[in-house]
């Protein structure tokens, strides 16, 4: 049908277009990175002459971004390990276990994620203010983890639900405890899912600026993405230098990106159709 | 399941999963008086595994929840602790800046169709295979993955008024436009960046629905001589209700709820307060102007206002769906 393959083209070129606006603003911010201040103030638009990397030495050295950098992947590493071992127990005994009370835990969970941290925010740092740790890692790491905890536990049960109920009965008989059959059967068969609901963790914490900025004041506490904010004022005169900071900070997510979009895809739609 | 306690009573010694659906006792052939010992710490295993996620929900989540909402009743600096009843909820009325920050959740509010309509349409041509729907799916997907922040910081190189945008604008005769400057056009500009950076989060849920689709509808309604726009109507909207009433909630939390990196980078409120958000004002309330009870009684109002969107969402779309 001639006519369809017409109309699919008229539809293909607006959508060539969006995607080259998609894309255009990442390509300049990484042009502009490149350029001298001269050369940008000159002409920012045209290519480059030459890989120049002295503005991204610059900003990993001297404005700070290795410090941030070094305190998110902390942070982060710490958060999502500590999210998967407790979002994968909690989904085993939620899928798995009968058990007084089961239901309810689960209904805790699902309410706990209809609550936007905005919401809470204020008591939350008065409640960590209270307890020392604001300000500290345990307690950005605490936040975190609170946060995202039902959204991971949610996703971890809806995936252990899949297990057929012989695999684990075969296992208790073998003469496993129920800590045996988490640590031998679901763990290994969970980690599709324990993948992608960790990646898209990581990417929540790592692009998080609010509850950073909240749970850790001071300066040399800064994550990432709180270190960019700040180079915003500091570098207003310094354009290349600033888009060099911004994109350390969008260099790893571009990375993971790359390598497992078809995981984070995976982690945003087990919500619509599982829910 | 009624059985629950008497099954647990046959077998005293039975493990956790004793009361686990279909169990048997041939399911247990070595007996369980071995594990007699063990029972008990196997009953309360499931708990165990549990706990330490009960107790941070718990403590961080919904505590701080009636915690704040009680807050919100206090007073702030003298009057800290003291009940003020509803003192801070008039404050709010009064203020122009939480008033404009209303505003604009309203503006949110009417703009959330056009949210939903662009993924939508952009995934049903992706779905229909136009030339190179591969790439558009990975590209559109990418700024979804970046955080506000650096989205924010690079498109306040773009929107500079010596930017690309303004110099694209030049070339076809118009502008320049103060994207960031001018109180009228700054609510559009960040609601625009907003949505231009999560579209493929929606798209990439649409595409999930489709995959559910049955082709053979389609693959009717084109015999049937159905143009493109009548099997949209006729037939994509109604198979995919499910879908679009999760697109629809989750966009509406993420413009209420993740707009503040944006806002933070790109306008800082301004200018002259235009660009105000509830998130955005209980930020600067407690953490600029010292008055946290007034900022709990900002939160308490924006999850009213989530939880009435919400369900009201849910319950239209819920009756469309029955009609169709």
């Amino acid at each position: 049908m001639p006519g369809r393959r017409l109309s699919k083209w008229v539809v293909a070129v607006p959508m060539g277009v969006l995607a080259l606006v998609t894309i255009y603003p990442l390509v300049f911010t990484a042009n502009v990175a490149m350029k001298t201040r001269r050369e940008y103030i000159l002409d920012r638009f045209s290519l480059t002459d030459s890989l120049r990397w002295d503005n991204l030495v610059t900003a990993w050295t001297s404005i700070g971004m290795a410090r941030y950098f070094a305190n998110s992947l902390i942070v982060v590493t710490a958060s999502v390990v500590t999210l998967l071992l407790l979002g994968s127990m909690a989904g085993f005994a939620l899928s798995q276990l009968r058990f007084r009370g089961s239901k309810a835990f689960f209904l805790g969970c699902l309410a706990a994620l209809f609550i936007p941290f905005q919401v809470i925010m204020v008591p939350l740092a008065r409640v960590m203010a209270d307890t020392g740790l604001i300000d500290t890692y345990p307690g950005l790491v605490l936040a975190y983890v609170a946060q995202f905890l039902p959204f991971t536990i949610f996703l971890m049960t809806s995936y252990y639900k899949t297990i057929p109920a012989e695999i684990v009965d075969a296992a208790r008989i073998d003469g496993n405890t129920v800590y045996g059959v988490y640590r031998r059967i679901m763990l290994p068969m969970g980690a599709p899912a324990l993948l992608s609901v960790g990646i898209l963790n990581a990417l929540f914490c790592w692009n998080d600026v609010l509850i950073s900025l909240l749970m850790m004041p001071s300066a040399d506490h800064r994550t990432l993405m709180v270190g960019v904010t700040s180079l915003r004022g500091q570098y207003s005169d310094d354009i290349p230098t600033f888009a060099s900071g911004v994109l350390i900070a969008a260099v790893p997510v571009l990375l993971t990106y790359l390598f497992l979009q078809r995981q984070i895809a995976d982690g945003v739609t087990a919500g619509s159709t599982k829910g | 399941m009624p059985l629950r306690s008497s099954s647990s009573l046959v077998r005293p010694a039975g493990s956790g999963r004793a009361n686990g659906p279909g169990t048997s006792p041939a399911r247990h052939p070595a007996g369980s008086r071995q594990h007699a010992r063990g029972a008990r710490a196997e009953r309360l295993a499931p708990y165990i595994l549990l706990a330490p996620a009960i107790l941070i929900i718990v403590a961080l989540r919904l505590w701080p929840l009636l915690l704040g909402v009680n807050f919100s009743f206090t007073g702030d600096g003298a009057d800290n602790g003291t009940t003020v009843g509803w003192a801070n909820y008039l404050e709010l009325l009064e203020d122009p800046l939480f008033r404009g920050a209303l505003g604009n959740v309203g503006l949110l509010v009417v703009l959330l169709p056009v949210a939903v309509a662009i993924p939508g349409l952009l995934a049903t041509f992706i779905y229909l295979r136009v030339p190179g729907h591969r790439v558009y799916r990975s590209v559109y997907f990418f700024p979804a993955v970046l955080s506000p922040v650096i989205i924010g910081a690079i498109f306040n190189l773009m929107l500079a008024f010596d930017g690309p945008l303004n110099a694209v604008l030049a070339v076809i005769g118009l502008g320049p436009v103060d994207w960031l400057g001018d109180p009228d056009v700054a609510k559009f500009t960040v609601v625009g960046v907003h949505i231009w950076a999560t579209f493929g989060m929606a798209l990439v849920v649409f595409l999930a629905g489709f995959a559910s689709l049955n082709p053979s509808l389609l693959d009717a309604a084109r015999v049937d001589g159905a143009s493109l726009r009548q099997s949209i109507w006729h037939v994509i909207i109604p198979s995919l209700t499910r879908t679009i009433q999760f697109v629809f909630v989750t966009t509406m939390i993420g413009m209420l709820t993740s707009m503040f990196g944006l806002l933070y980078v790109m306008t800082s409120g301004g200018p002259e307060g235009s660009t105000y958000l509830p998130e955005y004002y209980i930020w600067i309330q407690q953490g600029q102007m010292n008055r946290p009870a007034l900022a709990s009684a900002a939160s308490t109002v924006l999850f009213l206002i989530m939880l009435v969107a919400g369900l009201l969402q849910i319950s239209v779309l819920r009756r469309a769906g029955r009609e169709n």
